[in-house]
């Protein structure tokens, strides 16, 4: 702290211009000016307003690096560097050293040095004590967070128990949720949409919940079930599927900046990051409470549980490691403090709807989050082992651990090990053989040019096996550091300008019971996983049943599904949001249960059909009023083609990179000063034609070829933390859709697949209807009919003719969107 | 330290109303101190131990000894100005006068793809909109059948001409100069299996159920929406190739670039796309031109780095002022960073003639030209090094603020409301250089 002078020098300044009167406060009361003031008024004054005041003053609307020079107390207070000015002190003065240009990364005025004269000047001024008659203006005392004020916000009051509204349709609501959405539909006199078909809701809720069509027999099925618990008996049987683990994996993906790659740069591969996205499909597919899905992925490593339990929820701290990470970052403490700024995002967005990040540098600008809150969550980050230095050049590497094995597993891996180092010794043995033989045999021989070369590729596999030793399965994953500690702010993010420290705790704003103390010898991970998946927590419960009905509704209740705070979007039904919140925690937060409830809703029925009188009153359609059509997902498109094409081909997880291919990896020698790096030549036996969730993920966004429309549809790319992914259209997509080997190949096995049935060929009339069946779920119209085979005979090739009416099929809209 | 053998040149060009603009730009770490900053006291102390004002807190690999790297070719003053350009750049020497070099640039990053990023999109994480869909936001398309920005032979990383949260219809769509008829100059852009007849039939059929599917919803913007966009990716595919065939283009405007044969066709051809984009109204062009990452062996590699590129960024030069382009089209030429005046040396044991440099964000040069700017002018210097600003820094912010700024943008003022908060290209920086505007 700087010591303040404790006289407010007084001056009448008659000299000034009119507009800076304001920002000039005269204090009458005390009559005479002094020799600092008059100083301050005749020579600093001008200098300041002249050179700084545009860039550092309210009345020109720009406070630059939280530094206003229009008050005494905007120097005294200081920007996000600390106070510019120790009264008394040149040397320690910030002011004086920037306009100096003494320090490289900080020269004032940035667009050329002052005149000598000018700094002589302010230098003499600090060296007076900087006296400066102007009142602190309260504009800009550092302002503190008011909480109470803070807590009026919707999101950060407590969930409520609201009670089920009257509606004047009785019959139409299923569930509770009909009730919430009908009661606002009817205060606007509007009415639900009709029913969808049946067709639509099973296309609905198959691409909804797996991301895949039914196929033909599960509609046969469906629309045969004339029993009232039809609709509920597809629920459950999509929700057992492991296709429904596949794709809300996904959507949490999204979340997490999941690659298989650390960093963007030399590709270095993330070896052990599919354990993460099959913990994910395993937590979703067997309804792990979100609670606890919290707590193990921000602190999984601390939880005691069977072996199995232990290894998935170590595992699940992948959470916090696989992102964007720059290892190759020469600046270590720098890659330190930026890899708890990403956890500590990533952790506001995906479990709170709040963004951290914004109160890095200075008090967050519109949520009543502090800046030294910020340090307060960064500090249990900071208590974390997430990365170290590696042996090449300057890189790290991200943390990994060793899993707990079962008896089984251990056994399995020794299998693995002895048939690895024989296959290592019989190459070892084969290659001194061949050495040998060559030796024997004359220098230029052609006998001998040929043994030598096999020696390269020998050399190849040896040096492959070498490197990668079966060991013990490992996963990203954090831990404790050693001693864990407050961290201290760091101005700007700079870890080398560091300001106070901050003990370790929560944000206050939305702490509505006293959380755990962290105990002196941990990170506070534990406790922070805790206070998140308290069911006190107004956020998390709300945050995390709005991502649901965004999935299955298009949008959230709140829009901004990633932010909650002050200018967040408010709740479309604010009462629904809270009901399900608490019926989410009372349900033992369990996500299945929430989706199995929404998807069997009278609102998941209803159809889409455009309605001018609810447009006119709600054009956005945020009471509901319909299902709006929706383009299909990347992964969704992808997933869907290669379904009907009849190529899918199903996939229990595992390693994402063939990293076994010795030319899928360079890079290996021991004297590198880069670490090994991958090359995407070969893919696993069948994972071509495997779901897009099993494809590898690139950092640079341009995803290799057996998935590559996820370049065009909107695909998450992993330097995005995001719940909602955009839907566009830009003519590149269609362009794909014309014109792509992908969709050729797609058109191309769908109409071999229904060319023929039991080895007999289909007629073209049935043919046509088995193409309407599992392209569009729904039998296909005597209009269509008629129009198609029209089609067809206006073709002169007819087997290319099939193919294309297929390629139409696929690119069309009906195929594109699940309705 | 990070290496990678590919790097590359990149150019930007857009034409905007009131001014039009060409963004040009080195990627990969071109050598300022062999091509436009060379230091007296570098070339006296070449082969000995220098010590630098380099803080402690950066890890550095092959360069402990900081052995001073003197220019292997000479570097003289150009033109009337004088500008200072390496022999190695003899084309790009005779255009001095037409010039503008930045020569105290500064970055954030010392490691290639978190620097790309930057220089594109002004921060060196996250997938924030990158410059050129900035600019088609701020002033539009000009084209019906193009898209606004396009980029040829683009990065890898596709962030680089991302949209970020801004709508994807203002992202950079990917351009490779054919290599004969049949390679598309964008991907996907032709039907090679079947005859147009043939596309047209399936187009009407599949456009015919588009629209009775929409008229069971009666409207619907993303249906309406993907009927239009086949619309305009039919129009695509018949206008792309006309513009990207260069066989009307004179001989002599082809040698000019070096078009036909030799180290400068590739790049010549991109460079003289990029004009005829340019021509054709589209906003925004940007080329990558590779091979800029020389931590070793300098002085034999750079020499073929910039034959294959100074002639046909010259030529661009030319050709744009002899068209009366050139006051109206900002032409930017930049690398992510620069390298270190003293020699990098992997091995650790090679002679100071085969060493290579470092990366360098402290401080690295870059050149604009046309429209608004001031030609034949140096700004900003170095130290004794050559790696610390002392006088007209200009981070790469502030370029970017100039850049806005030349095409009629307030860089606090282009906006985009995302989570919550306003987000703009330079954040919360930025300065436009008003010294090196005309």
């Amino acid at each position: 702290m700087i010591l303040r002078l404790l006289i407010l020098f007084v001056v009448l300044f008659a000299m000034l211009s009119v507009h800076c009167a304001n920002l000039i406060s005269e204090d009458t009361a005390q009559p005479n000016p002094t020799a600092g003031t008059l100083f301050f008024k005749k020579q600093v004054f001008p200098i300041l307003k002249k050179r700084c005041f545009e860039c550092h003053s309210h009345e020109s609307g720009e406070i630059n690096g939280g530094l206003a020079l229009d008050s005494r107390s905007g120097w005294e207070l200081g920007g996000d560097s600390g106070p510019a000015i120790v009264p008394g002190e040149t040397k320690q003065s910030l002011i004086i050293e920037t306009i100096r240009y003494g320090n490289v990364d900080l020269q004032m005025p940035p667009d050329g040095k002052l005149p000598e004269s000018e700094i002589i000047l302010l230098e003499k001024w600090v060296a007076m004590g900087a006296p400066d008659p102007r009142r602190t203006d309260p504009v800009i005392s550092k302002k503190g967070i008011d909480i109470e004020a803070g807590r009026k916000h919707w999101a950060f009051q407590p969930v409520r128990v609201p009670k089920v509204p009257d509606v004047t349709e009785t019959n139409w609501p299923l569930d509770e949720i009909d009730s919430f959405l009908l009661a606002k539909l009817e205060l606007d006199q509007l009415h639900p949409a009709d029913d969808t078909n049946r067709y639509t809701w099973l296309r609905r809720i198959s691409l909804d919940l797996t991301g895949l069509p039914p196929t033909p027999q599960e509609i046969e099925a469906f629309i045969a079930d004339s029993s009232d618990d039809a609709y509920a008996r597809v629920a459950d049987r999509l929700l057992d599927s492991r296709a429904y683990g596949e794709r809300w994996a996904r959507h949490w993906l999204d979340l997490t900046g999941y690659a298989d790659q650390i960093g963007t740069a030399n590709k270095v591969y993330a070896e052990y990051g599919w354990r993460y996205r099959d913990y994910l499909i395993d937590a979703f597919n067997s309804d792990k409470p979100f609670n606890q899905f919290i707590r193990e992925q921000i602190a999984g490593d601390l939880l005691p549980g069977t072996v199995e339990e232990r290894a998935a929820a170590i595992t699940a701290t992948g959470f916090l490691l696989l992102d964007n990470i720059e290892v190759g970052e020469s600046d270590k403490m720098k890659l330190v403090v930026d890899v708890v700024d990403q956890q500590l995002i990533k952790v506001g967005t995906a479990f709170l709807g709040m963004t951290l990040g914004c109160a890095r540098c200075h008090d967050h600008k519109f949520d009543p989050i502090s800046q030294n809150e910020y340090y307060a969550l960064a500090g249990i980050f900071m208590s974390t082992d997430s990365t170290h230095k590696v042996k090449y050049g300057v890189w790290s590497g991200i943390r990994s651990a060793q899993l707990p094995e079962t008896t089984a597993q251990q056994t399995e891996r020794d299998l693995k090990t002895q048939k690895h180092n024989k296959q290592l010794t019989t190459w070892i043995q084969t290659r001194a053989a061949i050495r040998k033989k060559a030796d024997a045999l004359e220098k230029e021989s052609d006998e001998r040019k040929k043994l030598e070369a096999q020696i390269p590729n020998l050399n190849r596999n040896i040096q492959h096996a070498e490197f990668f030793v079966p060991t013990a399965p490992r996963a990203y994953a954090v831990g404790d550091v050693e001693k864990p500690s407050d961290m201290r702010i760091t101005i700007r993010g700079n870890p080398h300008a560091l300001g106070e420290v901050v003990p370790r705790g929560f944000l206050k704003v939305i702490s509505y019971s006293p959380p755990n103390k962290i105990p002196a010898n941990q990170s506070g991970r534990l406790e922070l996983a805790n206070w998140i998946a308290s069911p006190q927590n107004p956020l998390t419960a709300r945050v995390t049943v709005n991502r649901i009905w965004q999935k299955l509704f298009g949008e959230g209740l709140v829009r901004s599904s990633d932010y909650f705070g002050l200018r967040g979007e408010s709740p479309s039904h604010p009462d629904l949001l809270d009901f399900l919140a608490h019926r989410f925690v009372q349900n033992g937060w369990s996500q299945r249960k929430l989706i199995r409830s929404l998807v069997l809703s009278r609102a998941y029925r209803m159809g889409g059909t455009y309605n001018p009188q609810a447009v006119a009153k709600d054009p956005e359609n945020r009471l509901l009023w319909r299902i709006a059509p929706q383009r299909l997902d990347a992964e969704s498109l992808r997933d869907s083609l290669l379904l009907v094409a009849g190529t899918l081909q199903p996939s229990s997880g595992g390693p994402a990179l063939a990293l076994e291919y010795p030319e899928n990896v360079s890079g290996l020698g021991p004297n590198n000063v880069n670490p090994p790096s991958f090359h995407l030549n070969k893919y696993h036996p069948g994972q071509k034609s495997q779901r897009t969730i099993y494809l590898p993920i690139l950092r640079s966004g341009a995803q290799p070829a057996p998935a590559e429309l996820r370049n065009l549809f909107d695909f998450t790319q992993p330097a995005e933390i995001a719940g909602q992914r955009p839907i566009t259209t830009v003519p590149t997509q269609a362009l794909f859709l014309m014109n792509s080997s992908e969709i050729k190949k797609r058109a191309a096995e769908l109409a071999a697949r229904t060319a023929t049935l039991d080895g007999k060929p289909i007629e073209p009339s049935k043919r046509i209807e088995k193409l309407w069946l599992l392209t569009y779920s729904r039998p296909i119209s005597k209009e269509e009919k008629a129009e198609t085979l029209n089609f067809l005979n206006s073709q002169t090739d007819t087997q290319s003719a099939w193919t294309d009416l297929c390629h139409v099929l696929l690119a069309s809209n009906e195929f594109l969107m699940r309705l | 330290m990070q290496l990678r053998t590919l790097l590359e040149l990149m150019l930007l060009i857009f034409p905007p109303k009131p001014s039009e603009s060409f963004f040009c730009s080195w990627g990969g770490g071109p050598s300022q101190p062999d091509l436009f900053d060379p230091k007296d006291y570098i070339k006296k102390m070449h082969g000995q131990k220098v010590t630098p004002p380099i803080k402690d807190h950066q890890l550095r690999t092959g360069v402990e000894k900081f052995l001073a790297l003197a220019p292997g070719v000479p570097v003289r003053p150009r033109g009337n100005c004088g500008m200072m350009i390496s022999d190695l750049m003899p084309n790009l020497a005779s255009v001095a006068d037409d010039l503008c070099m930045l020569r105290a640039m500064q970055a954030d990053s010392k490691s290639h793809p978190t620097a790309t990023l930057q220089m594109h999109t002004g921060v060196i994480t996250e997938a924030r909109p990158s410059l050129g869909s900035w600019i088609g936001y701020g002033l539009g398309s000009e084209n019906n059948n193009l898209p606004g920005f396009l980029t040829i032979h683009p990065q890898a990383d596709v962030r680089t001409y991302g949209s970020g949260f801004l709508p994807a219809s203002f992202q950079g769509t990917p351009l490779t100069v054919p290599k004969d008829n049949n390679t598309p100059a964008i991907k996907y852009l032709t039907d090679n299996e079947s005859d147009d007849t043939k596309q047209r039939s399936r187009l009407k059929l599949l456009q015919g159920m588009n629209l009775r599917l929409l008229e069971r919803y009666q409207r619907d913007t993303q249906m309406e929406g993907i009927i239009s966009s086949f619309e305009l990716a039919y129009r695509m595919q018949v206008a792309t190739p006309e513009l990207v065939d260069i066989s009307a283009e004179s001989k002599e405007t082809l040698n000019l670039y070096g078009i036909g044969s030799g180290p400068t066709d590739r790049n010549g051809k991109a460079c003289l796309l990029a004009r005829r984009l340019s021509e054709a109204g589209v906003r925004f062009i940007q080329v990558t031109i590779d091979g800029w990452d020389h931590h070793g062996n300098i002085r034999s590699a750079l020499p073929h780095s910039c034959k294959g590129s100074d002639q046909p960024v010259a030529a661009l030069i030319t050709d744009l002022k002899r068209r009366g382009m050139l006051d109206d089209t900002l032409v930017i030429w930049t690398g992510e960073f620069g390298r270190s005046p003293w020699s990098q040396d992997l091995s650790g044991t090679s002679p100071i003639a085969t060493h290579g440099r470092e990366h360098q964000q402290e401080s690295f040069c870059t050149i604009l030209a046309g429209a608004g700017v001031k030609p034949g002018i140096t700004y900003g210097e170095t130290d004794d090094f050559g790696f610390l600003p002392v006088a007209g820094k200009v981070h790469l912010h502030d370029l970017h603020a100039t850049i806005l700024h030349l095409l009629g943008l307030d860089h606090k003022r282009l906006t985009h409301r995302h989570a919550g908060r306003d987000f703009r290209l330079t954040d919360v920086y930025g300065r436009v250089v008003k010294e090196i505007l005309a």
